[in-house]
């Protein structure tokens, strides 16, 4: 069933790597939030926090470990979750043309009455739904452990953040994809998405305490998926308008680029 | 009739690297045409430029009459492709690919579609990772065929096939020539496709050299011929002579190639004693050869020209 068009194979060829970043991403959220009770038991973490002095502030401003809230914050929202879904969406989107490229299977596909512009487009809204699952995938495991330890967590507001979550990863995706689309180098479009990540993450925490960066930190990703601390305060609609922005325009930038170029043989 | 293929003064340069240069072909329609040439010659510089995979430097190219880039995807249900260097989804069985491609196709002659599997003694089961080359090969014919395209463009088609597959890819060729469909194969051994198509043209180092029709070589079919005589014979008594080459005489062996009928050669003979005549037929690729083999293309024309 799966085998009746390009976004339907490409679901297919994604369903491994989706079910296993959504269960990691899931179980990890999910043990944090059935564990915190425990540890807040046993260590006073707030007073930890306190101790790293000007350090704590690179966890952003809602990190607080009173709450399962800015528990989850700290731990997982400011670094491990966009780290596995940027890396999820980038490796999969960078591997989409420049994949069937690279193993030549491009030149059967084409030959089919099948746009470059629609294989493209069907590839990256496959994307989508893998982000969208594996988000759906740490929301339900999320719940589920703070029901288990009787912890509060508001559905809304970690869907809200899981939304942002979702448009980072897919951000940074469609930078893999235009890179992969204009050059069909699966290696570079990977590298660049995954080490504008990490600088992006770097401007975005060590604003907080170099002033230096303060004027450069519009130009981080994270200063939108962060900013307004959608965990807490729910998703800034414009903040999600930057990230839908730049997925947009890069978006378009890979079917322009692939549209135009001779394809590797 | 709208020519399958035409192309005018097409080229393409990989950057500075030659491609293909000034190429006119024109392939007529319910043809199998064999397009041949050495490895690097710009056969498939030529067939992914029909297909729109990579754009000219210059020039322009038609297929069954449209404008290869423009109208694209009327094109794409109209044709089939087999890459040389065939690639398919590895992960994928030889019916979930044939499923796969033939839902992208939109239609597909199901009860067709069984029979080629059937003919080309295809094990769909597989998957095409444990293919082997010439399965593999099997599996991008029932594709292209299964859709009964008004093109077929078969890139080295017949690599990797044992004979019997090649008997039954030969006759599919012909089946969809009987339909008034077009076959365009590529090769770069004449002797593999010499009995399979109409006409062939020749590429060599990105020129198209020559465009025959295979009866029309055949008519010029080369002999080379040696003979003994019973005595010493004068050069003159065969020199100028009709369709007579490369004549040397060799005291009592009179050595040459002959181009098309051996009469005036014999009659020119018989007024000597004759011992023995040896005689070798040579094959359409040197026949190819001695017309084209120069390798420069304004020499082949001539040579062409020439001869015609």
């Amino acid at each position: 069933m799966l085998l009746r068009s390009v976004f339907g194979k490409t679901i297919r060829d994604l369903r491994w790597p989706t079910l296993w970043v959504g269960l990691g991403m899931g179980a990890m959220t999910g043990y944090f939030a059935l564990l915190f009770p425990t540890y807040s038991k046993l260590f006073d973490l707030n007073s930890m926090l306190e101790k790293m002095g000007p350090v704590a502030k690179l966890l952003g401003p809602g990190a607080d470990a009173s709450t399962l809230v800015g528990f989850l914050h700290i731990e997982l929202f400011s670094m491990i979750l966009p780290a596995l879904i940027v890396a999820f969406a980038a490796g999969m989107a960078s591997g989409f043309t420049a994949g069937e490229e690279s193993r030549g299977t491009i030149d059967v596909l084409l030959s089919y009455p099948v746009s470059r512009r629609r294989v493209v487009l069907e590839k990256a809204a496959a994307v989508v739904i893998g982000c969208v699952i594996a988000a759906t995938a740490v929301w339900v495991m999320a719940l589920a452990g703070a029901a288990a330890s009787s912890s509060p967590l508001p559905p809304d507001r970690l869907a809200e953040a899981l939304v942002m979550l979702v448009l980072l990863g897919l951000a940074f995706g469609a930078i893999a994809l235009a890179i992969s689309a204009a050059t069909g180098n699966r290696a570079a479009a990977i590298g660049v998405a995954i080490a504008l990540m990490v600088v992006m993450y770097l401007i975005d925490a060590l604003a907080a305490i170099v002033d230096g960066l303060r004027s450069i930190q519009p130009l981080s990703l994270f200063r939108y998926y962060m900013g307004n601390d959608p965990l807490r305060n729910g998703l800034s609609l414009t903040d999600a308008a930057v990230l839908a922005a730049v997925t947009a325009v890069f978006l378009m930038a890979a079917l322009v680029a692939f549209d135009r170029r001779d394809l590797a043989a | 009739m709208t020519a399958a293929i035409e192309t005018e003064k097409l080229t393409k340069y990989y950057g500075r690297a030659r491609g293909i240069m000034d190429v006119d072909l024109t392939v007529e329609a319910g043809q199998i045409f064999g397009f041949l040439g050495p490895n690097g010659a710009g056969k498939s510089t030529t067939i992914r430029l029909l297909l729109d995979l990579i754009r000219p430097t210059s020039g322009s190219a038609r297929v069954l009459g449209m404008d290869v880039h423009r109208d694209r995807l009327a094109i794409d249900r109209r044709v089939s492709y087999v890459p040389g260097e065939l690639s398919l989804y590895p992960e994928l069985t030889g019916r979930q690919l044939l499923t796969y491609l033939g839902n992208l196709q939109g239609r597909v002659d199901a009860e067709y579609r069984e029979k080629l599997i059937e003919r080309l003694e295809l094990d769909t089961t597989k998957r095409i990772k444990s293919l082997s080359r010439g399965n593999k090969q099997k599996v991008g014919l029932v594709a292209a065929f299964m859709i009964r395209p008004d093109l077929l463009i078969l890139d080295e088609p017949t690599a990797g096939l044992d004979p019997f597959i090649q008997l039954e890819f030969e006759s599919l060729c012909e089946e969809a020539r009987a339909e008034g469909r077009t076959v365009f194969i590529s090769s770069h051994q004449l002797p593999e496709v010499e009995h399979l198509c109409d006409r062939v043209g020749i590429i060599r180092e990105g020129r198209l050299l020559a465009v025959e029709s295979i009866a029309a070589l055949k008519e010029r079919a080369l002999r080379r011929l040696e003979i003994d005589f019973g005595s010493e014979v004068p050069v003159a008594a065969f020199a100028g002579l009709l369709g007579v080459r490369d004549l040397t005489v060799d005291g009592e062996t009179l050595r040459c190639t002959v181009m098309g009928s051996l009469d005036s050669l014999v009659k020119a003979a018989a007024q000597f004693e004759v011992r023995n005549v040896r005689s070798v037929e040579t094959s359409l690729e040197e026949i190819f050869l001695a017309y084209y083999g120069s390798g420069d293309g304004t020499m082949g024309k001539e040579a062409a020209n020439a001869a015609a």
